[in-house]
């Protein structure tokens, strides 16, 4: 069994979430901004402005440094040492980490990389990357392994293929883990076990096909791992679609579904929310809504950009070069983009 | 080449490279620090270090004849090690070259630091990696360019030196004087022509250092 009880306060975020988990795979699921990562480094021992206890796999580590925790941690973008082969990194970790030589093999087999060890982490393909830093971290035989988003840099065809690899590694080398992620399809193909996170605290938790009812488990869960929610009315009606209104004044369209109720509210998710700099004219998108920017925050590597129209926020999740490309800055107009499709509609409580 | 060119090169050449391989591990560490800390301090000890690059290179002579001077401690000490005065030595001339050049290793050094992703040591540690080991197996190689920037910017700094080394190390043909006070002193004697070879050597000196930053230690675009 493992558990945490971590707490921290930062400016206007408080994190204060405890849980216990014993399944192959867990997984902590929520929005950006929710607390994940930082869960994930304070676990990892890699961050010392949380407090609390950890207990991984029956024992307490949070009163030991980093290097004696034993915990795998591999962020988003996998960290490779960009000065090392795959070959030179991964012996690296059985070197430092103690381990048999042994075990990286079963994880260099597992992972399919014996034709890509003596590449350094420039000359493999983003999946690839991913693959090495797996077997980095496996190499090193964690109690535990703990992945930050690992699909989350890749396109979906590429997450797909990616996804039996991370089954192999708590089925066939018994590696326990814990996934950070906020993509509800990851959580039901590879987790048995999930952690809601919201606001920094553990909201629910239990299996993730009996957590949420069938009739809302896809809506929910991605409602869930939005970033955007409103409270609405519907104040207009199309053919396949509704038009919905919040307090504040702003309006989205939405596709409807027939049969199901008007919704009393709607999320969306910040990766779907597009930024145009001037107002675009004859493109699919039936929400193009002019907005201020107030804030663009640093998630590492992605950038949201905070943003006002009519008087509600909306989050945008961008990579660097968009925003550096775009000249966003605080203070700018600029247009948000949503498709109907993409503002994800919330039953009424 | 005459006697004196060959002398005054061989000097420089010396008093450099000693001046920087002293900076070396100082210089490496302070980078190390300064790049790990946000803190006053950390602005404290980046303010004084840099002093050397701002304050007139004379200035920071008097202070280190005052420090080297016999009846000083630090010139009693130096005497106690060596067996003979500092002042006026070409042991004068590399301690006068290291100070002024120290504060160009240490900002290159915390440069080179700076851009390692703190990320790839955190997940060194994660592996089991020891402090030293994260220190010498993944930061280190990974701000060597900055380091070595550092140093190639230090080396011509101290082979360029001239305030703080004349007044702590003389103009002593042959044992102290370097490229840059032998033209000094021939343009004060009116022997442009020998002040000319040496500000030639010195030319090519300053052009190999700056071509071999630029096409080995340039960070490449992205």
């Amino acid at each position: 069994m493992s558990r945490f009880a971590l707490r921290a306060t930062y400016p206007g975020f408080t994190l204060d979430a405890r849980a216990a988990f014993d399944a192959p795979c867990t997984a902590l699921f929520g929005a950006s901004g929710s607390g994940k990562s930082t869960i994930l480094e304070a676990i990892a021992g890699v961050r010392d402005d949380v407090a609390g206890e950890v207990e991984i796999a029956g024992v307490r580590v949070d009163g030991l440094p980093a290097r004696a925790r034993r915990i795998g941690w591999m962020p988003q973008d996998g960290a490779l040492f960009p000065h090392r082969t795959l070959r030179q990194q991964i012996a690296f970790a059985t070197d430092v980490g103690g381990a048999d030589a042994n075990d990286a093999t079963r994880a260099i087999d597992a992972l399919e990389l014996g034709a890509l060890l003596d590449r350094r982490p420039h000359e493999l393909s983003g999946g690839e990357r991913q693959r090495g830093a797996l077997a980095r971290a496996l190499a090193a035989r964690p109690r535990l392994l703990m992945l930050d988003e690992p699909l989350a840099a890749l396109d979906r065809p590429l997450r797909a293929r990616i996804v039996p690899f991370l089954v192999r590694v708590w089925r066939d080398l018994g590696v326990p883990m814990l996934l950070v992620t906020h993509d509800p399809l990851e959580v039901t193909a590879i987790a048995q076990h999930v952690l809601v996170l919201e606001a920094g605290r553990v909201v629910r938790e239990g299996n993730p096909r009996g957590l949420f009812p069938s009739a809302v488990t896809f809506g929910g869960l991605l409602a869930m791992s939005a970033e955007n929610h409103f409270v609405v009315d519907v104040v207009g009606r199309a053919e396949g679609s509704l038009r919905v209104r919040t307090p504040l004044g702003l309006e989205f369209e939405i596709a409807s579904l027939e049969g199901f109720p008007d919704p009393g509210g709607v999320s969306l998710r910040a990766e779907d929310v597009l930024i145009a700099t001037t107002e675009p004219h004859g493109i699919s998108a039936q929400n193009v809504i002019p907005a201020t920017i107030e804030r663009i925050e640093d998630l590492h590597p992605a950038r949201m950009v905070v943003a006002t129209a009519s008087g509600e926020t909306i989050r945008a999740r961008l990579v660097p070069k968009a925003v550096a490309s775009l000249g966003l800055e605080p203070g700018k107009s600029i247009w948000l983009v949503i498709k109907a499709n993409a503002v994800i509609p919330v039953p009424k409580h | 080449m005459t006697s004196a060119l060959l002398d005054a090169t061989w000097i420089s050449l010396r008093v450099a490279l000693t001046a920087t391989v002293i900076d070396v591990l100082p210089a490496i560490a302070l980078g190390w620090w300064l790049a790990r800390r946000s803190t006053l301090l950390r602005t404290c000890v980046v303010t004084v270090v840099s002093l050397p690059l701002v304050l007139p290179p004379v200035a920071v002579g008097l202070v280190l004849l005052h420090g080297l001077a016999r009846d000083s401690a630090g010139g009693r000490m130096y005497e106690a090690v060596f067996g003979h005065p500092a002042i006026l030595t070409i042991d004068a001339a590399i301690l006068a070259a290291a100070v002024m050049a120290f504060p160009l290793f240490v900002l290159g050094a915390r440069e080179g630091f700076a851009s390692v992703p703190r990320r790839l040591e955190r997940v060194a540690a994660s592996l089991g990696a020891s402090q030293w080991r994260v220190l010498f197996e993944v930061a280190l190689p990974l701000a060597a360019r900055g380091i070595l920037h550092g140093a190639v910017f230090a080396f011509a700094r101290a082979l360029g030196e001239f305030g703080a080394t004349i007044l702590v190390a003389g103009r002593i043909p042959g044992e102290t004087e370097t490229l840059a006070l032998a033209i000094y002193d021939r343009f004060q004697h009116f022997e442009d022509a020998q002040a000319w070879g040496f500000v030639g050597v010195s030319v090519v000196f300053a052009l190999v250092l700056t071509f071999a930053a630029e096409r080995f230690l340039r960070r490449r675009s992205a």
